[in-house]
């Protein structure tokens, strides 16, 4: 708990910092304004992040191909929308497909490539991005489209910016979300299971943790909080399969945030990253390269995570 | 110098290319095989640092881009020749990936390839934003008609001559890697790879040596990146997407990263294959399916790479190489 | 379901207008039978978009000439290829179809990428590509290529002219790409028609890879413009506005956008919100408009394309391109056809051909820039649809003065 008041304070110091430098001669509304947009963003970034953390913890499998994921549950609930499915109905199902992809990745393709290092497994999940979107590209072709949810249309004012229900919502789920995982994490069985697998995978096959088990959940779990980003991202975002698919690079530059394991600090690094890349905004000489403040704070973070770091001997890192 | 038959091998394929691909092939295929080689050379550098040292760099196709850009900078602003252009590019690339070395001494593993990959994300950002120089104003040289001549070698005014520029480019960045693989180098790497503290204990610079190993694999890509510059005359920034350094590092685990067919066996499926499909006709979307299904299959079934598979046909040479 | 319906809304369209019998070339209707010429054609078709509606217009009008008489009895062998939006593919393209199959000409183009890639190598080759489909700057500033449509700069500039003439805005921010050849190069001549008006006009320079549109639309309001100009891809311009949406902003500002807007499936996107609120500009004249030309472009799409196929702007560009260098081909002797010398030169010397599809002449002519194509027309989204609210009007800018002096050399002024 110290420690997550700690990186709270220095998060929201970094951002207030880099608001007044950038800020100080804007009214104060004006800097509201962008705060509360790159709330937004950031907890999109957040949740992706979470998801990445979560499957990386009990699988050691950095899945890149979460935005690919994501990307074909909207498109599903998009076009069954089209096809005059009750609303509701057709996210459940665009939803599903999240684990549905996943659970399948990771039952039958994952395992075969389980004696690889970290590294590879998460690159060659990759291939697995380029399958979905190339298939999602050859089913829909590249017509305009735009994903409404009904909280679009309802809205309050924070600061002088209209917010949607939609985007609180997103914030309010990130926040909910890693609450309650981390519960899990630590109070339920499955939780103490994820924990031991994500401390020592040998260790914890040594006293009979049902591995195959704990990682279908892991991955089932993950799709789920994939194919909801997805569904937010096409809403808040854009509806377009590519676009999506690549936000997976931010998104896992929020879990380095998180140093790949830290919830609370998923959720933190993402929100600074998106005000951030909002505020970025007021600079001139850095308004057209906004989108790289999430690359560089994960730069940062890692450099930070290494300070006094030796490396001596090879080990399973 | 001792030759392996596998390296001897090679390097009869490599007269072979020098002087009979340009030949044989037609305006497009030159300028795919031209492509190829730059991306061999990004491959080689990539793939000697994950064999050797086992560290990923995810950043390479965009340690390309810096090579290319100021390849085309230069030649824009100055009347250097293209070996000038080129060099001077990718020594800047080996200065900028030994800058990327420094948080690597503390690094290794996942952690090594994900900052790597922050860099190039932020690379494809920068080059979206200011583009490649094309012989316009000021400093990013960006002008909206189109681009000014870009100033190829003597030798490769053609886009054959250019391709067997290319080749020896290439050639001599292999000839360079194998230098230093059988030099002191080499063996401090080994050890470097084995255990860091072993290395130290045995008098090894460790510091040196990997910023040196960076240093090479960003010349390499830097390299590439020029002469690709040099075949097209300018380039884009979508071809230095972030996804397709983590791409290019994937086939270098497919080609397999230990031999030097691996490189070419990356660049090979990284340009080749797809140009065959689209000759083919295959539908692009389509393509980027078995793409990625090949490449996940290949990544299960090639635990040394396709090379590695190739090689162990003549399973003795390998046995011997992997030593 | 939407394309099924817009698949009726085509079919119901071309029964209208079936009783026309395509017209091309000659017009004999008899089947060329003689050695094909290659004519060549580049599109850009993979994830993030597919610009194939020219190049797919352009084979329909061939086609149709094919069976017509083809060119003085010999049929035109037309070769696409697809540069999937990367640069490598795109210069092998032309390195296939200019060295390789050594066509011609090169006709009915629609990409982002290739235009800026081959343009120095058409000149070197001296081969002339009749584009249909450019988004960038050296699609219009170099010697070998002349387009159909306008690309974003005077589509953008065209936007900006109405909303001061006839909606009274008085300053202007333009929202666009931060790539240096399309959004800063299209937002700024807008910026410099404001200027010689006396008026305001700024960008909001947008990075492509951002997913936040929010903070440029908070940008754009800060900059105290009354008139927001979109200009951007439709799937991002789709995202803006629903960010404006949000903001509640429809009548607070008044909108306006360039092209990229104008297709079939952006009302329903858009959704009623928009409705009667967002002003286009259409580079080529209205789908419905009508005309003889707007009938016979649907009447080959009928008999000749897929029936999938886009009938849309570039659709319309596609034809007329190929429709353009079919009559020059015509006029050409038949001893030439193969000369790609010549047919360059034919291409060269198009100047005053008309079409109700453009609202000025087509002209090519001998110069380091082209862009025949300067006036259009204004839409407005309406009922799901779209409404003409100014019909053809030549456009305004300080950038257009060295091709008004080219017109005047050329006599067309």
């Amino acid at each position: 708990m110290r420690d997550i008041a700690r990186n709270l304070a220095l998060w929201a110091g970094l951002v207030t910092v880099l608001a007044l430098a950038l800020g100080h001669d804007k009214p104060l509304n004006v800097l509201g304004l962008f705060i509360v947009s790159g709330l937004a963003v950031g907890s999109l970034y957040a949740l992706g992040g979470i998801g990445l953390v979560v499957l990386y913890r009990a699988t050691g499998v950095l899945n890149l191909a979460a935005g690919a994921i994501g990307a074909v549950a909207v498109m599903v609930a998009w076009q069954l929308v089209q096809w005059g499915v009750v609303a509701p109905l057709a996210w459940a199902l665009g939803l599903a497909f999240g684990p549905i992809l996943a659970t399948a990745y990771g039952r039958g393709i994952a395992p075969r490539m389980a004696w690889r290092e970290p590294v590879v497994k998460a690159v060659a999940s990759l291939g697995f991005a380029f399958v979905l979107l190339g298939l999602v590209s050859f089913l829909w072709s590249d017509d305009p489209r735009k994903f409404e949810l009904p909280t679009d249309k309802a809205a309050v004012v924070i600061l002088g910016l209209r917010v949607t229900v939609t985007r609180l919502l997103v914030v309010a789920a990130a926040i909910l979300l890693v609450i309650g995982i981390s519960a899990a994490l630590d109070r339920t069985r499955v939780g103490l299971q994820m924990r031991a697998l994500a401390n020592n995978r040998r260790l914890s096959s040594l006293i009979g943790i049902p591995i195959t088990r704990v990682e279908t959940l892991a991955w089932a779990l993950s799709g789920l909080l994939f194919g909801f980003t997805g569904l937010m991202f096409g809403d808040l975002v854009r509806l377009e399969p590519a676009v999506i698919t690549f936000l997976v690079i931010p998104c896992v530059a929020a879990a380095i945030a998180g140093r790949l394991q830290s919830l609370p600090d998923v959720l933190m690094g993402g929100l600074a990253m998106g005000v951030i890349e909002s505020l970025l905004t007021l600079s001139d000489t850095f308004k057209s390269v906004r989108p790289i403040a999430p690359f560089v704070i994960a730069a940062l973070v890692l450099l930070l995570m290494s300070r006094g770091r030796r490396l001596t001997f090879a080990g399973e890192d | 110098m001792q030759i392996t038959r596998s390296g001897l091998v090679g390097l009869i394929l490599a007269a072979l290319a020098i002087l009979v691909l340009p030949m044989l092939a037609g305006g497009q295929w030159l300028k795919i095989f031209t492509s190829t080689t730059a991306f061999a050379l990004a491959a080689m550098g990539a793939g000697f640092m994950y064999a050797r040292l086992g560290m990923v760099s995810l950043a390479q196709v965009g340690l390309m881009g810096i090579g290319g850009w100021v390849t085309l900078r230069l030649n824009h602003a100055f009347n250097l020749p293209f070996e000038a252009n080129l060099l001077i590019g990718a020594a800047m690339t080996s200065v900028l990936g030994m800058i990327l070395a420094l948080p690597a001494l503390r690094m290794r593993g996942l952690y090594l390839a994900l900052i790597t990959l922050m860099v190039a994300g932020g690379l494809e950002i920068i080059f979206t934003a200011y583009q490649f120089p094309n012989g316009g104003d000021g400093f990013w040289g960006v002008g909206t008609s189109f681009s000014a001549t870009m100033r190829r070698p003597f030798l490769g005014q053609t886009d054959a001559g250019f391709l067997r520029y290319a080749l020896v480019v290439a050639l001599l960045g292999f000839l360079l890697i194998e230098g230093h693989r059988r030099s002191a180098s080499g063996r401090a790497w080994a050890l470097i790879r084995r255990s860091e503290a072993a290395a130290l204990a045995s008098g090894v610079n460790v510091t040196l040596y990997k910023t040196w190993a960076f240093g090479l694999s960003g010349l390499l890509a830097g390299l590439g990146g020029g002469v690709l510059a040099g075949s097209l005359g300018l380039l884009d920034a979508s071809t230095f997407r972030a996804s397709e350094s983590v791409l290019l590092f994937a086939l270098v685990v497919v080609g397999g990263a230990r031999f030097w067919l691996g490189a070419v066996i990356t660049a090979v499926l990284y340009r080749v294959a797809p140009g065959l499909l689209n000759n083919w006709g295959v539908d692009a979307d389509l393509a980027l399916v078995f793409f990625g299904a090949a490449l996940l299959h290949a990544v299960i079934t090639a635990p040394d790479g396709l090379a590695g598979q190739i090689f162990g046909l003549f399973s003795k040479e390998a046995a011997h190489d992997r030593a | 379901m939407k394309t099924t319906l817009l698949f009726a809304g085509s079919l119901m369209l071309s029964a209208t207008t079936a009783l026309a019998a395509p017209s091309c070339g000659a017009n004999t209707g008899a089947a060329a039978t003689g050695t094909p010429i290659k004519v060549g054609g580049i599109f850009g078709n993979a994830a993030p978009g597919d610009f194939s509606a020219s190049t797919t217009a352009a084979r329909a009008y061939f086609d149709c000439v094919n069976a017509n008489g083809g060119i003085g009895g010999r049929p035109i062998e037309y070769l696409t290829e697809n540069d999937q939006w990367n640069p490598e593919l795109a210069a092998q393209a032309a390195s296939k179809l200019l060295k390789d199959e050594k066509v011609v000409a090169i006709v009915g183009n629609g990409s982002f990428v290739e235009m800026a890639v081959n343009a120095p190598l058409y000149k070197e080759e001296n081969v002339m590509a009749m584009a249909s489909a450019c988004a960038v700057s050296e699609c219009f500033e170099s010697s070998n290529i002349v387009s159909t449509n306008q690309g974003p700069l005077p589509s953008t500039v065209g936007a900006a002219q109405y909303m001061v003439e006839e909606q009274g805005a008085q300053n202007v921010s333009c929202i666009g790409l931060a790539i240096p050849n399309v959004g800063p190069w299209s937002c700024g001549a807008m910026e410099g028609y404001m200027a010689g008006k006396g008026l305001t006009g700024s960008s909001v320079l947008l990075n492509p890879a951002s997913p936040d549109v929010n903070s440029a639309l908070l940008e754009s309001i800060a900059s105290g413009a009354d008139t927001i100009l979109v200009n951007l891809p439709a799937g991002l311009a789709i995202a803006f506005l629903k960010a404006a949406e949000e903001q509640g902003l429809g009548d607070t500002y008044k909108w306006a956008s360039s092209t990229p807007l104008y297709d079939r499936s952006v009302p329903e996107a858009l959704g009623a919100y928009w409705d009667g609120k967002m002003f286009i500009n259409a580079e080529l004249t209205p789908w419905d408009k009508g005309g003889p030309d707007a009938t016979n472009w649907l009447a080959v799409m009928d008999a000749y394309a897929p029936a999938e196929a886009a009938r849309d702007t570039f659709s319309q560009s596609g034809y007329l391109s190929a429709r353009f260098f079919t009559e020059a081909m015509l006029a050409l002797d038949p001893a030439k056809l193969d000369d790609r010398a010549a047919v360059t030169d034919a291409i060269k010397a198009i100047k005053g051909a008309t079409s109700d599809l453009l609202c000025g002449p087509y002209y090519v002519g001998e110069a380091d820039r082209h862009m025949p194509n300067h006036a259009g027309t204004m839409v407005v989204v309406k009922g799901g649809g779209f409404e003409t609210v100014r019909d053809c009007y030549e456009y305004d800018s300080p950038y257009f003065a060295p091709i008004l002096e080219q017109e005047k050399a050329l006599g067309l002024r």
